[in-house]
């Protein structure tokens, strides 16, 4: 795949004490979203188009 | 390129398509070479920008430059200026720039132009939608010629505010030459896409504005690119500031000299005013590429010559009201979009009037410095902005020249476009898991189309060991700080009336303006337990079409990792 965006500010450790299931903590869920038109136009919308008539996620597309 | 794997019944393999972008003042055609690569293609006059005009001598039609030096002798058999009558009942039309060609008027329930088309002296009746036609048929002719290959279906560019009644005017008109259209794009999308089609354009998220000034009419839009899918936020159009009023600008300039040493105005008279135009527009492009410019017109009135010069400073003086009228364009629809100059990445200049050294230099203060401009005057390696729309287009039509219609229309209808957009930035906390005091690193941008899907990597403390992956939305804002007051010294007013006084003084401290992160609604917290020294840690985001998140994250090499859901809001 493409290359990644790097971050060189570092992540914090983790505080004493943090402990969840499985490592991760559900805490929020998305801000509402807005519905707006995406350009029917690209290679990108392309695939995304492919996506949404085919039902098929991200991780389906890479195979 | 990327053609679909399953074609079913009739195979699109007979189609050879080309891209059209068809202006009020010029029309411009581009295919791509086997290599992929958009070009734009000279018509038999060697132009590559062709007026949209056509012209009519004793039944003989001229299209082009040459339609368009009839102005001078043969104006009212001339027709020019008329893109935007499509679709359009008389009464809502602008006629003022037919004004010096064949006037417009209400036939039926659409606008034509009476002209003398024919052999004879007969004089018919031709709606503007069968000028259309004639000018696609050129466009096609020339394309054909170039290519070798019988042209028979285009992508043709619409300014966004084309609507239904105009798109659909505009498909039959080209149906009528012979053209299939497979699909109508908005104007500053085809740019957009021309510039991201370049080898070494990377994919990434930005906000772009593309100012598209064009001849009678500068529109401008704000665009959401995130992954290379491209959401209109803002538009905004007008018909007061675009390049027919820097010609007058020039026309008026150039008569007031004549009248000095001649007796009559070169305005009030049909011939000497298309000659003064003519001559106007060239002197304009001229003094794109020079400091200066000659100005010469032979007879311009009563049998006179005339010929002069101008610099461009003095043409930018004059013509000031005109490049402030843009830059009002452009920062108005930056605000309509809720968005700062700051939080703008890239401005594209799209449009003949883009040439101008001065709306480059002018974008270039009114955005910050990180902002790309890309205009043949502020970076050396822009595409010539007069041809951005019909390399896009035809771009596109390569894109898609191989889907079957159905596939096409399927792929454009609203419940494939439609689709939520997110309100806020995602990204992680950095340094400290505080929310108060962590740095804000965006993961996905606000306004990006979902299903989504990002990745970053971002390194952990100097000795690795365990860490903490703090999901959060952000909002952006702007930070003003007011710098420290200094005394004034000198008590001159500036009050920009000087004619060639370019730079406003510096000498008044602005304040200091930044877009800085807001933290806002804490999402997840996942822990990377025993990253290695100098280790990093990659996090990816996925946001489903109903705002559904995983989140992933692992050491980046490492095996296994932590994931987790979000639901749905
Ligand atoms: N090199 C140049 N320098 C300055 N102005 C130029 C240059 N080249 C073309 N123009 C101007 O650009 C304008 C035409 O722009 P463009 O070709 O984008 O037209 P268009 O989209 O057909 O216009 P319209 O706004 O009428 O629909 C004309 O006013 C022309 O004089
Ligand atoms: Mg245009």
């Amino acid at each position: 795949m493409a290359t990644h965006t790097q971050v060189s500010l570092p992540l914090p450790f983790l505080p004493e004490g943090w402990s969840a299931e499985k490592d991760f903590k559900a805490i929020g869920s998305l801000t509402a979203a807005t519905q707006r038109s995406i350009e029917p136009v690209g290679p990108h919308f392309l695939a995304h188009a492919r996506r949404a008539r085919h039902k098929r996620t991200f991780s389906e597309d890479d195979r | 390129m990327a053609a679909e794997g399953q074609t079913t019944g009739t195979a699109p393999g007979e189609r050879h398509a080309i891209g059209i972008s068809f202006g009020n003042s010029n029309s411009s055609i581009a295919y791509t070479t086997t290599e992929d690569k958009a070009e734009v293609i000279a018509n038999e006059d060697g132009d590559r920008q062709i007026p949209s005009i056509l012209s009519y001598v004793d039944g003989e039609e001229y299209n082009g430059q040459q339609a368009k030096q009839q102005l001078i002798r043969n104006s009212k058999n001339t027709v020019a200026y008329f893109r935007d009558f499509l679709g359009k009942d008389f009464k809502s039309i602008d006629p003022s720039h037919c004004h010096a060609s064949a006037h417009p008027k209400e036939f039926e329930s659409t606008v034509a132009f009476e002209i003398q088309d024919k052999e004879g002296d007969e004089r018919s009746t031709v709606t503007v939608s069968e000028i259309t036609t004639r000018n696609l048929k050129r466009l096609a002719q020339s394309a054909t010629d170039f290519t070798g290959k019988q042209v028979n279906s285009a992508v043709i560019t619409v300014p966004t505010d084309f609507s239904e009644k105009q798109k659909e005017a505009l498909t039959k008109a080209a149906n009528d030459a012979g053209l299939e259209v497979l699909q109508l794009i908005h104007e500053p999308i085809a740019a957009l896409l021309a510039y991201d089609a370049r080898p070494e354009s990377k994919v990434s998220d930005k906000t772009v504005v593309v100012a598209d000034l064009g001849g009678t009419r500068s529109d401008v839009a704000v665009i959401a690119s995130r992954g290379g899918m491209y959401t209109i936020l803002a538009t905004a159009h007008d018909y007061e500031f675009a390049g027919v009023q820097m010609d007058k600008v020039l026309m008026d300039h150039f008569a007031k000299e004549f009248i000095k040493w001649n007796t009559t105005d070169p305005r009030e008279n049909d011939r000497s005013l298309a000659k003064l135009k003519l001559e106007a527009e060239a002197t304009k492009k001229a003094l794109s590429i020079g400091t200066n410019a000659n100005f010469s017109v032979e007879s311009l009135a009563e049998g006179a010559d005339f010929a002069s010069t101008i610099n461009r400073l003095r043409y930018e003086t004059i013509a000031r009201k005109i490049f402030d009228g843009f830059n009002r364009l452009i920062e108005g629809v930056v605000k309509k979009a809720g968005l700062d100059v700051l939080e703008i990445d890239e401005v594209i200049l799209s449009g003949g009037t883009s040439h101008t050294p001065k709306i480059a230099s002018n974008m270039r203060s009114i955005f910050a410095e990180s902002t790309t401009i890309l205009a043949p005057s502020t970076t050396p390696t822009a595409i010539n902005p007069s041809e951005l729309q019909a390399r896009g287009a035809a771009l596109q039509a390569s894109l898609i020249q191989e889907y079957e219609k159905e596939d096409i229309e399927q792929s454009t209808h609203p419940a494939v476009t439609t689709v939520k957009h997110l309100s806020n930035a995602i990204g992680v906390l950095s340094i400290t898991g505080d929310e108060s005091r962590g740095v804000f690193t965006p993961i996905i941008s606000a306004e990006t189309a979902v299903p989504a899907r990002r990745t970053i990597h971002i390194n952990s403390p100097k000795d690795g060991g365990d860490v903490l992956v703090k999901i959060v939305e952000g909002g952006s804002h702007i930070k003003v700080t007011k710098p420290e007051p200094k005394p004034k010294t000198n008590g001159e007013k500036n009050d920009g009336e000087e004619d060639e006084d370019e730079d406003d003084s510096d000498d008044d401290p602005e304040d200091v303006r930044e877009k800085v992160w807001k933290v806002g609604n804490v999402l997840a917290e996942a822990a990377v337990k025993g990253v290695k020294k100098g280790g990093k840690v990659e996090v990816m985001i996925n946001v489903a079409g109903d705002l559904a998140v995983t989140v992933t994250c692992r050491e980046v090499g490492g095996k296994g990792g932590v994931r987790g859901n979000l639901s749905a809001p």
